[in-house]
């Protein structure tokens, strides 16, 4: 392979998903507005529940999903600055770090408290204008740092917000009838789930001092559950050759699956998705011009770079076609959801982030989406600050390695600090792969 | 059609250019040490190699580079990464290694090797420069020792200890804290190499090890860093005559297959004894190399034109060797 390309290609992005960015607009406005509309704010992290506090008319402010889209604008530097002058540490989970920035940056404008902070921005940096929460919802699965993080977040604001803890226990996947959504402990782990999310719907009530719309949260898992078939029907069509979407495609429609507002947008935004998919199909258009290679992306986005690796992906003639942050994750299971009785449902959907099952389990999920997709080569970004992410990925490694019998690549970064993230180690380990994908078939061809 | 092709290995501490006849065969090698990725010290290699074969850079046909400034060299045709380089040049210099360990100056990574002597798997080390050259190179600026003296001093040790940092600016720390203590140069500085080697190992462990095991780049001249590499694996390294020199040797057997690819016919005209030679060189990519050259000859089949009629014997000749 000669990578002095003169003129490398570009990506082919859907165009369809700059819907998406109006959409996020709107709702971060929204959010920002909040405060002043008299609406109670929830901060949560992890699992998905903002359907429950949408339907309370509650505010709710994703922390990573904040820290990302100050990673994306290239704003979260102010915020980490913030957070390390605090005694945050590098290594603490960067979506934390960004999250207690913003935490510690809005209370140091209000003067509510002294938190010691120097340098910290001001009013008109997104950092400061996070609106601080009412409450706290805590409903993490496999990350231990997410309760702390909730945590230390009270802390910021002294001690006075009210935390609720959903506890999502590890799926260990040990037992001889334990398979994918399947087994006695997967009966009573879902139980469980549920249980606790009917507690959680009371501590909304006290906050609110409403009875719960149970109504209208069926009403929107409905939608949920149909944005979901609609996503997973454009992205099973991405098994076509050209892939007509890439894992960057998908990669930026996390939000509107994962915690835009639940309405009819979302429904049709995945339906002018899935149509255009389908029509690049029919055309034959790739999303990647000419595609030569397609890969796996394992790890979680560096959300500094999404468009960076989206155009380098592509300078290779690489399609990544399908992920694991984004093809096992976000409401990945809709025929789980009953529209009339969502909570079930929605408990199991938050118990198989894809990060919550064992080695086994989560291997063979991984091994037959690459089947699937046929792909040539996996590429791992073991993020710096996730180690919940990148623990398995020895194995994963070994496992397409042995099975499929595919290359690997492993290259650091980080979901929102750029500063672990090494342009020349990534082209290195990528060119080098696909070296050994062209060796490979010119002695098979 | 020329008669040479070329590989250079711009690294981050030092260049290295090999030339190769069309029969596979090293007609001059050069190794220039640099500040990082030096424009002079590239010169310098790609001059003193063409001095020492006597020729020009006008008499060579194809030039492949590798390395981390392979982008950046004006007279190359192509470039391929260290991994791709490091593993041929690796196996033409040792035919049966199965793992390619390699330490350079700025990074240091482990490659395993099918039999066709392609690559199946490799790992890097990280960001972090703790357990390659210039991890040495730092250290032992601190003791206030010659780099190439370091291994020589380290096999003196006759005391056990431990460098745990896995961080180059903080193994220096500790470097400094344990002669603060009292701690011999020897005693520390064989810490420091039972370092490197647990560092590779925990490469190795993510391709598999295998043997035979052969050892590459600048720090494969280190006695100390290969005899601990030795310890930690439990089996023998095999070190090649000259091993900073396998990646640019490499580059050049990917320029020579991508050279005589396109010469083909003209080589395939060449007198009966060349071909014979010629052939022989194809099937071992370079003398001994078996792996690749299967690579090599299944590609040949794909030959378009048939061969001109008055050398049907000889093509016949040529089959028979792939």
């Amino acid at each position: 392979m000669n990578v002095a390309v003169a003129k490398p290609n570009r990506a082919n992005k859907l165009k369809s998903t700059r819907i998406a960015g109006g959409l996020v607009n709107d709702y971060w406005n929204m959010v920002w507005r909040a405060k002043a509309e008299g609406k109670l704010i929830c901060w949560y992290e992890g699992s998905a529940i903002n359907p429950f506090l949408q339907a309370a008319d509650i505010c709710w402010v994703h922390g990573e999903a904040y820290s990302a889209m100050l990673a994306a604008r290239h704003q979260e530097g102010p915020a980490q600055q913030a957070a390390e002058d605090r005694g945050y540490m590098k290594e603490l989970c960067s979506y934390a770090r960004t999250h207690l920035g913003c935490a510690i940056s809005n209370q140091r404008n209000r003067n509510d408290t002294d938190t010691g902070v120097s340098n910290a921005p001001d009013d008109s940096d997104l950092a400061s204008k996070l609106p601080p929460p009412d409450m706290i919802i805590s409903a993490y699965a496999y990350c231990s740092t997410g309760q702390q993080w909730d945590e230390m977040t009270s802390r910021v604001f002294g001690k006075k917000i009210p935390i609720f803890n959903v506890s999502i226990p590890w799926i260990w996947g040990s037992k001889k009838d334990a398979r994918y959504l399947h087994g006695r402990e997967w009966e009573e782990s879902s139980k469980y789930v549920a249980r606790q999310l009917m507690d959680m719907v009371k501590f909304i009530e006290e906050r609110t001092g409403k009875p719960y719309p149970w109504d209208r949260l069926r009403e929107m898992m409905g939608q949920v559950k149909r944005a979901s078939e609609l996503r997973l029907e454009a992205m099973d069509m991405c098994t076509a050759r050209p892939a007509p979407a890439s894992f960057f495609d998908w990669v930026v429609s996390i939000a509107p699956i994962n915690n835009l507002p639940v309405g009819p947008e979302i429904v049709s935004y995945f339906q002018t998705v899935r149509d255009e998919v389908a029509a690049r199909v029919g055309a034959g258009e790739g999303a990647v011009p000419k595609e030569k290679y397609r890969l796996f992306f394992d790890g979680i986005m560096n959300w500094n770079k999404v468009g960076w690796l989206a155009e380098k992906f592509a300078a290779y003639d690489a399609a990544v076609v399908v992920g694991r942050y984004t093809h096992m994750a976000f409401w990945q299971e809709p025929d789980l959801i009953k529209a009339s009785d969502p909570v079930l449902g929605m408990a199991q959907n938050y118990l198989i982030c894809p990060n919550n099952h064992s080695a086994p389990i989560l291997i063979d999920l991984i091994m037959d989406l690459c089947r699937k997709y046929e792909v040539d080569g996996m590429v791992i970004h073991a993020s710096r600050t996730c180690r919940a992410f990148t623990n398995p990925q020895f194995l994963i490694a070994d496992a397409a390695t042995k099975r499929l019998g595919i290359q690997t690549s492993m290259f650091e970064g980080d979901v929102t600090d750029e500063s672990f993230y090494k342009d020349e180690l990534l082209n290195s380990r990528v060119e080098a792969m696909l070296e050994s994908i062209d060796a490979r078939r010119m002695v098979a061809a | 059609m020329k008669s040479f092709v070329m590989g250079i290995d711009f690294g981050s501490t030092t260049a290295k250019t090999v030339i190769l006849d069309l029969k596979g065969r090293v007609v001059a090698s050069n190794v220039s040490h640099m500040g990082a990725v030096s424009g002079d010290g590239l010169k310098a290699s790609i001059a003193g190699a063409l001095e020492e074969a006597g020729l020009s850079q006008a008499d060579v046909g194809r030039v492949v580079s590798t390395g981390y400034g392979r982008r950046m060299i004006d007279v190359a045709d192509k470039n391929f990464t260290e991994i791709t380089c490091h593993a041929r040049g690796a196996v033409a210099m040792t035919p049966d290694a199965r793992l390619v360990i390699d330490i350079g100056g700025q990074d240091s990574k482990v490659i395993a090797v099918d039999s066709n002597g392609l690559v199946a798997q490799f790992a890097m080390n990280d960001r972090c420069a703790a357990g390659t050259g210039k991890f040495l190179e730092v250290l032992a600026r601190a003791m206030e020792i010659k780099l190439e003296d370091m291994g020589a001093i380290a096999l003196q040790a006759e005391e056990t200890l431990k460098i745990s940092s896995m961080c180059a600016t903080f193994a220096e720390t500790e470097v400094i804290s344990l002669l603060a203590e009292g701690k011999t140069k020897p005693n520390v500085l064989g810490a420091v190499h039972a370092a490197i080697a647990s560092r590779t190992l925990g490469l190795i462990g993510r391709v598999g090890k295998k043997g035979p095991v052969v050892m590459t780049g600048g720090v494969a001249k280190n006695p100390a860093a290969v005899h601990h590499i030795q310890l930690a694996l439990g089996m023998p390294v095999i070190l090649p005559k000259d091993p900073q020199t396998a990646g640019a040797l490499g580059a050049a057997l990917l320029a020579l297959d991508d050279y005589r690819a396109e010469h083909k016919k003209e080589l395939a005209l060449a007198e009966d004894d060349d071909v014979d030679q010629l052939m022989g060189v194809a099937r071992n990519c370079a003398p001994g190399c078996k792996g690749v050259a299967d690579a090599v000859a299944k590609l040949a089949p794909t030959v378009e034109a048939p061969p001109p009629s008055k050398a049907n014997s000889l093509w016949k000749r040529v089959q028979s060797h792939i």
